[in-house]
């Protein structure tokens, strides 16, 4: 990890998409960690320990609210990191489920710019 | 009533046909026989009462029959093929009601497998859109989420032209995306699965809230916006979907307004309701086309020939958020007749034209109501 710069792990199974936002991140100076599945996503996650994390929902392995509940269960990082949820869908059931775990933020990915979610990022980080 | 003018109209001709014949008969008996003329006339009169209880009983009892099975087949063209006809006797009358029997049983079959293959149908339907629409909205992400990298100079240097052409590219794929989403509402409101969730909330803050997403377009179209708001308390509204219906009525007043137009926005607390009025000086809805406005992909003859962009749907999707929390919605347009006569269309006064249209709502000042749903419709918030 080099000094100074926020780490982020971004997961997503759709490459596109993935590489969209971790190339936004690291022009926008953070340290990136990326993984196609929530599994993989999850050991990075713990193994890491990012600032923050990003999760899709739907994703192969392990989707992303039981990877969010493993985070939250494994240690005082788990319990703290902010973690920001992508989502192609609004779904009521998913928002209250997630929000048990202190999740709030949900990502419409169509009604985002990629500046407003490197924008939410910072303001979470208390960057701005 | 129906039935007994008809058994009246067959006996009546049966008995005059019946009384011509016997007539016919006397004289004939006269001609040959040069019986006396009174004794004749007795016993023809003896006969024709007779004959005339008996014909008017027979021809009665035939019509009667004959009228429900008249009665029937109105039933059946009304829709209702619930009940079977008495067939009775094997004579003609009874193999009619016979017949009748076997079509409606056979039409029973027929429309419950219509029915049946109507629902599955406008399922799979709304399955495909809603799959469709979701399948859509990652590619249309990833397009939107590149196009932004290269627009904020991420992926290098562009120059002016580079610039304009791709921000057209975003655009077009942003209205992409919008109708997608209303597709996606459309879908969850045909199958019933949206949810209404009220709180109380500040209707007029709802509005403005609103009104802002169109400030760029005011501004340019130089509209002025008139906001006549009365003292109303916090009702129970669903906050999303509020702001997404007033959102749908504002976009289309202030996209069919022309410039320098008025819109206004009225808010009045009535005895029971909260009355939404929102009205502007725009094109109108051509009055043969009026009946239509709610429906889906509904987009007026004189709006397709501007020069705008809509997905018909705003309307259909503001309907039925409003109807199915307990609301009204209706509107006023006294434009012109666009498909008449061109020649007769100089007819209509000019003050007539560009009336403009304003729609109403009524909303309970209890609020709205609740429903339970899995999901929830795309308002952008």
């Amino acid at each position: 990890m080099s000094e100074g710069k926020k780490t982020i792990l971004i997961v997503e199974d759709e490459t596109a998409m993935r590489e969209a936002l971790v190339e936004k991140f690291k022009k926008s100076d953070f340290e990136t960690f990326n993984a196609p599945d929530g599994e993989e996503g999850l050991k990075i996650a713990l193994k890491e320990k990012p600032d923050i994390l990003m999760f899709d929902i739907l994703m192969p392995k392990l989707d992303g609210i039981s990877a969010t509940k493993k985070i939250r269960e494994s240690s005082t990082w788990g319990k703290e990191v902010p973690i920001i949820m992508l989502t192609n869908l609004s779904d009521p059931d998913s928002v209250s489920e997630v929000a048990s775990y202190g999740v709030f933020d949900f990502l419409v990915k169509t009604d985002w710019r990629l500046e407003d979610v490197v924008a939410l990022v910072k303001k979470k980080l208390g960057m701005v | 009533m129906k039935i007994k003018t008809r058994s009246i109209n067959l006996s009546d001709k049966i008995l005059v046909v019946f009384f011509i014949f016997t007539l016919i008969v006397i004289f004939l008996v006269k001609f040959l026989t040069e019986i006396d003329w009174a004794y004749l006339f007795i016993l023809a009169y003896i006969l024709l009462t007779v004959a005339f209880i008996f014909a008017y009983t027979i021809s009665r009892w035939f019509s009667k029959r004959l009228a429900n099975v008249v009665f029937k087949i109105e039933e059946m063209a009304a829709g209702n093929f619930s009940e079977n006809l008495k067939t009775g006797t094997k004579d003609e009358i009874g193999q009619l009601a016979h017949a009748v029997n076997e079509l409606m049983s056979r039409l029973n079959t027929g429309i419950a497998q219509d029915v049946s293959k109507h629902k599955e149908l406008s399922q799979a339907k709304t399955d495909f859109v809603a799959l469709a629409s979701h399948q859509l909205r990652t590619p249309l992400s990833i397009i939107k989420w590149y196009i932004d990298f290269v627009l904020a100079g991420d992926a290098g240097e562009m120059n002016e032209e580079q610039h304009k052409y791709l921000t057209e590219a975003y655009e077009s794929n942003e209205r992409l995306i919008d109708l997608v989403n209303a597709l996606l509402d459309v879908s969850r409101i045909d199958v019933g699965t949206f949810s209404i969730e009220p709180e109380p909330t500040d209707i007029t803050e709802r509005a403005d809230k609103a009104l802002e997403k169109f400030t760029e377009e005011i501004k340019e179209k130089k509209l002025h916006i008139e906001r006549l708001y009365d003292d109303i308390p916090l009702i129970n509204l669903d906050r999303r979907l509020t702001k997404m219906f007033f959102e749908n009525l504002i976009s289309n007043s202030v996209k069919y307004t022309p410039e320098g137009g008025t819109v206004q926005i009225v808010l009045r607390k009535t005895e029971k309701d909260v009355l939404i009025k929102i009205s502007d000086n725009g094109c109108g809805i051509p009055r043969e086309q009026q009946p239509n406005v709610f429906t889906k992909m509904f987009r007026a003859d004189n709006v397709k020939r501007m020069e705008s962009v809509g997905t018909g749907l705003g309307l259909y999707i503001t309907k039925a958020i409003i109807e199915k929390s307990g609301g009204r919605i209706w509107f006023q347009s006294p434009s012109f007749d666009l498909l008449l006569d061109p020649k007769k269309q100089s007819n209509v006064p000019i003050d007539k034209q560009n009336q403009g249209t304003t729609f109403f709502i009524t909303i309970p000042l209890q609020g709205m109501k609740r429903k339970i749903g899995t999901k929830k419709l795309n308002s952008i918030e």
